[in-house]
């Protein structure tokens, strides 16, 4: 049998008594303090920027991600504009070739018309005369 | 059109003390909602050592954040508002660092000497059937998801109203009560068998 939504409720209920054992908020309370000035001599160091920084911005939700997008932007336009607008290179000077290239005489044609192309020679190549 | 009339904060005198760096009037909030969010914290963690911590981290945010506090809720509902988002992100860490699993709660916690149950004292043999059910019921409570069982922490140990709830987790109504709804079903379930053989 499972218990009644009423039943499980005033189960649920009996938890609303239970406390933490008798002192212990005393003690609760002298840690904290003691934090508290260990948290102090913190922020005295640079890192107190850094922890308010990311405080202030997990303290801002969602939009967080909005700032942090314009923040990036902000970084990558500053970053294009300080960044050096380019070198002038020197171009080195064309090393002198010294390989002449020297024209070889082209191989001699037979010109065309002066070849005997007529059926009744029998070809040079040895073609067939017919 | 007229706005309505919210009533006066009963912290803002302490809160303005506390503000002007007036420590005693911080712990005396610290005193006066103590109890109510070790409750929250301890009943989502099932964790004594894990709840104090927390609660050390709870209390030091919202006195480093009192500045920015602008009254446009009560100074419980924004500390409790903390100390649900700090209790849900330490819960979404501890799942991952997966060192402890939800499933398994804590030996310690079943019969935890930090938590001091007052209300049966005189009857010691309905105490111990009470205190094994309450074992389930831990138990059972661990098995839901964290935003069910946040819900039930809220409405049925806490006593805080749907609309309070809604309020404090940023959602609707609606909503508050459908989880609440799954959530019984589910607790019910899981207490049926103890529930037969005690009752």
């Amino acid at each position: 049998m499972k218990p009644t939504v009423e039943q499980l409720e005033n189960l649920l209920a009996l938890k609303r008594d239970e406390r933490p054992e008798e002192g212990y908020w005393q003690d609760f309370l002298c840690e904290f303090h003691q934090r508290q000035r260990e948290q102090a001599a913190k922020e005295s160091g640079v890192s107190a920027l850094f922890q308010r920084f990311s405080q202030w911005l997990s303290d801002l939700g969602p939009s967080k991600w909005a700032y942090g997008a314009g923040l990036a932007y902000a970084a990558v336009t500053v970053a294009f504009f300080l960044s050096p607008k380019g070198v002038d290179v020197e171009k080195a000077p064309a090393a002198p070739v010294n390989y002449q290239v020297v024209p070889t005489p082209a191989p001699a044609v037979e010109q065309l018309d002066q070849l005997d192309l007529s059926p009744s020679t029998q070809g040079s190549a040895g073609e067939q005369v017919f | 059109m007229f706005r309505q009339s919210r009533p006066p904060d009963p912290d803002q005198d302490l809160v303005t003390r506390a503000r002007q760096g007036d420590t005693r009037a911080f712990d005396a909030l610290i005193l006066k909602y103590g109890d109510k969010l070790y409750g929250l914290v301890y009943n989502m963690t099932n964790h004594k050592e894990d709840t104090h911590d927390l609660l050390q981290e709870i209390f030091a945010r919202a006195y480093q954040s009192l500045g920015s506090f602008r009254g446009n809720s009560t100074f419980y509902t924004w500390i409790y508002q903390i100390a649900v988002n700090l209790t849900l992100n330490f819960l979404k860490k501890r799942k991952r660092r997966a060192g402890l699993s939800l499933n398994d709660p804590e030996s310690s916690v079943q019969q935890d000497p930090a938590l001091v149950d007052h209300t049966h004292e005189a009857n010691p043999e309905q105490q111990t059937r009470l205190k094994e059910l309450q074992v389930k019921l831990n138990e059972a409570m661990q098995k839901l998801s964290e935003p069910h069982r946040m819900v039930v922490t809220m409405f049925d140990i806490q006593g805080m109203s749907h609309g309070e709830i809604a309020k404090v987790l940023k959602t609707s109504e609606g909503t508050v009560r459908s989880r609440l709804h799954y959530a019984h079903l589910q607790l019910q379930s899981a207490l049926q068998d103890s529930w037969n053989e005690r009752f």
